[in-house]
């Protein structure tokens, strides 16, 4: 029983680690927390499970698929929502309320365009449970686990090891002295803007597979629990955002087991205040934080 | 007089008033740069707390709106203690989540009825009528009924509630603590350096904000009637922010003049009312990229002084010629 919700907190945790690596890439790069992620996460569920019902695809495909059309969301809201902001000074308000605007735009739209009500995948896409010694794991947790971590591993390394990767965390670092380094760091930020979307989308197929719902209000409640990861691990921490996401699925599933169903929202509220009270700076976080 | 004693009019201008307090609680929580997106749950924990005091104790409008707005109060203490030392954004995450938090205990509370909401409750209307025909005004007087004395009472209560707000404002906006709000909001650490005590004002007015926008709770929950989880969603707390955003958040004007237009937009336009959400988006996104002090700054509201009190000298000087 213990093992078994351990295993099912690993797979929740893996999609709200995704969720959260796409708010920890910009706030990391750009200072700026982007409240429209959630949203891009809503739409990127809603194309998979488009692709994979109405023109009978592949779920690989279809989550390759809900990542195209994530990153191009990403470039369009970094377009219309972020460019505009950065040419002048602003009050660090702005993006903020700027994002908000793109987040409510985008789920009116999904309402419009998909209807209210939640929809689910095919049984077909579910599979089989499998037993492993005393465990069941459905082939959809294991399709979760190995794409979610499979991207994160990816993107350690990628981030790590190639030449963009490293300018990206130049532009991190210092906006500024990367410029003056050859960097280009408006294509950088359109990059990390539209790879941060493209995994929130991935995030999206797989969380619409996890809880076999797909509904135009599940960017809110998402997109909230990614923001909790992000205060957890650290801002513009990506190994906090992954081990954070982690923590947070694992301390859910517990809180359901164990606990009342219903109130398995709050958790993460609770973990932000404890968060902010004990260690601003996150988890993971090694500079000061706060101030 | 007919135009006034339309109930659809009223109805709009009743909305209009609640529309302007919260645009005042956001209002006050931005005059020091922070940034609530928990207004619309304190506006819920009004508008239940008060809602279930007069139907289940008994209480008096008066007091239970209050006591909504003094719970909302605390939590907004409780809340701000841990979060307003950090950056802005740290804030609005919490709220956010606070906002959630209370829509999922207000789901489930037995109290609260649940999804359902809680309706009948005694509308102020009502109430007010009532009392009057207690005085002996049961059929109404100088040719208007029982029930248009009884509705314009209502809008003069909230239209009162507004004005006391918006005094209070613009005395605090004069006050030494208005000047240290100003200073807080324009370079927090050179506020800081000065010795203004940041966190207390933050924390001060992040509370007010939030006992603000419970009044407004308490106040719409007896104009409707009925009250449910959904009404507190996330849209609403976007949608206060948009008073703000759209009006402007440096002189206590601008979130009014948001929440008149507003409210008016979907009357005016059925156009609007459709494509309400996506119009409130692209409003948030355009005004930031244009235009982010809002329609009224201080700037403007100084031309606008200018050319009046220009009009206004023309008029004396022609006048006794």
């Amino acid at each position: 029983m213990f093992w078994q919700q351990v295993v099912n907190g690993l797979t929740l945790g893996s999609t709200y680690a995704l969720i959260a690596l796409g708010y920890t890439l910009i706030f990391g790069v750009l200072g700026i927390v982007n409240m429209a992620h959630g949203e891009v996460f809503m739409f990127g569920a809603f194309v998979g499970l488009l692709l994979v019902t109405t023109f009978q695809l592949n779920i690989f495909v279809a989550i390759l698929g809900a990542m195209i059309v994530g990153c191009l969301l990403g470039v369009i809201l970094e377009q219309a929502a972020l460019r505009p902001l950065r040419r002048r000074s602003v009050s660090h308000l702005a993006p903020l309320i700027s994002t908000i605007g793109v987040s409510i735009f985008l789920e009116s739209l999904a309402l419009r365009i998909f209807g209210p009500q939640a929809q689910a995948f095919p049984a077909s896409v579910a599979g089989q449970l499998l037993s492993i010694g005393p465990l069941k794991i459905s082939s959809v947790q294991i399709l979760i686990l190995a794409v979610s971590f499979g991207l994160m591993l990816i993107l350690r390394f990628w981030l790590q090891k190639t030449r963009i990767g490293k300018s990206l965390r130049a532009t991190a670092e210092n906006i500024e002295t990367a410029n003056l380094l050859g960097v280009n760091t408006n294509k950088i930020i359109v990059m990390t803007v539209a790879l941060a979307s493209g995994l929130g989308a991935v995030a999206g197929v797989l969380v619409g597979l996890a809880f076999n719902a797909v509904e135009p209000t599940m960017g809110v409640t998402m997109g909230f629990k990614g923001l909790a990861v992000l205060i957890m691990g650290g801002l513009g921490n990506v190994t906090g955002a992954m081990f954070g996401g982690i923590i947070l699925g694992i301390a859910e599933v517990f809180s359901v087991a164990y606990g009342s169903s219903s109130y398995r929202d709050a958790v993460a509220f609770g973990i932000i205040i404890i968060i902010l009270l004990w260690r601003p700076q996150g988890l993971f976080g090694a500079q000061k934080g706060g101030h | 007089m007919d135009f006034i004693l339309n109930p659809y009019y009223l109805q709009i201008v009743m909305f209009m008033a609640i529309n302007a307090v919260l645009g005042i609680s956001i209002y006050l929580t931005l005059s020091t740069g922070q940034l609530s997106l928990g207004n619309a749950g304190f506006m819920s924990i009004g508008a239940y707390v008060s809602a279930l005091l007069t139907i289940k104790a008994g209480a008096p409008i008066l007091v239970s709106v209050l006591c909504g707005g003094v719970a909302a109060g605390c939590m907004a203490l409780l809340i701000g203690l841990p979060v307003i030392r950090l950056q802005g954004i740290y804030l609005a995450i919490a709220t956010l989540g606070f906002g959630e938090v209370v829509r999922v205990i207000v789901l489930n509370l037995k109290i609260t009825n649940g999804a359902l909401g809680i309706s009948g409750i005694p509308s102020m209307a009502v109430i007010f009528g009532k009392q009057l025909s207690e005085v002996g005004l049961s059929s109404g007087m100088g040719g208007l009924t029982l029930q248009q004395i009884a509705n314009l009472l209502v809008l003069l209560v909230l239209i009162a509630v507004v004005a006391v707000l918006v005094f209070f404002c613009i005395r605090v906006h004069n006050s030494r603590v208005g000047r240290a709000l100003a200073a807080i909001k324009a370079d927090e650490k050179a506020a800081e350096v000065m010795g203004i005590d940041v966190t207390y004002y933050k924390i001060l007015m992040f509370c007010l904000g939030a006992v603000v926008a419970a009044i407004a709770g308490g106040l719409a929950a007896h104009l409707t009637f009925y009250i449910g989880p959904k009404d507190f969603a996330y849209h609403r707390a976007v949608e206060i922010l948009l008073f703000a955003v759209l009006g402007g958040s440096d002189v206590v004007w601008g979130p009014l003049l948001g929440a008149f237009l507003l409210t008016a937009l979907p009357e005016v336009l059925r156009f609007a009312a459709e494509y309400r959400e996506m119009i409130y988006g692209a409003i948030l996104v355009v005004m930031m990229a244009f235009r982010p002090q809002g329609l009224l700054s201080t700037q403007t509201l100084r031309y606008i002084k200018e050319k009046l009190g220009r009009s206004r000298v023309n008029d004396t000087s022609t006048q006794p010629g």
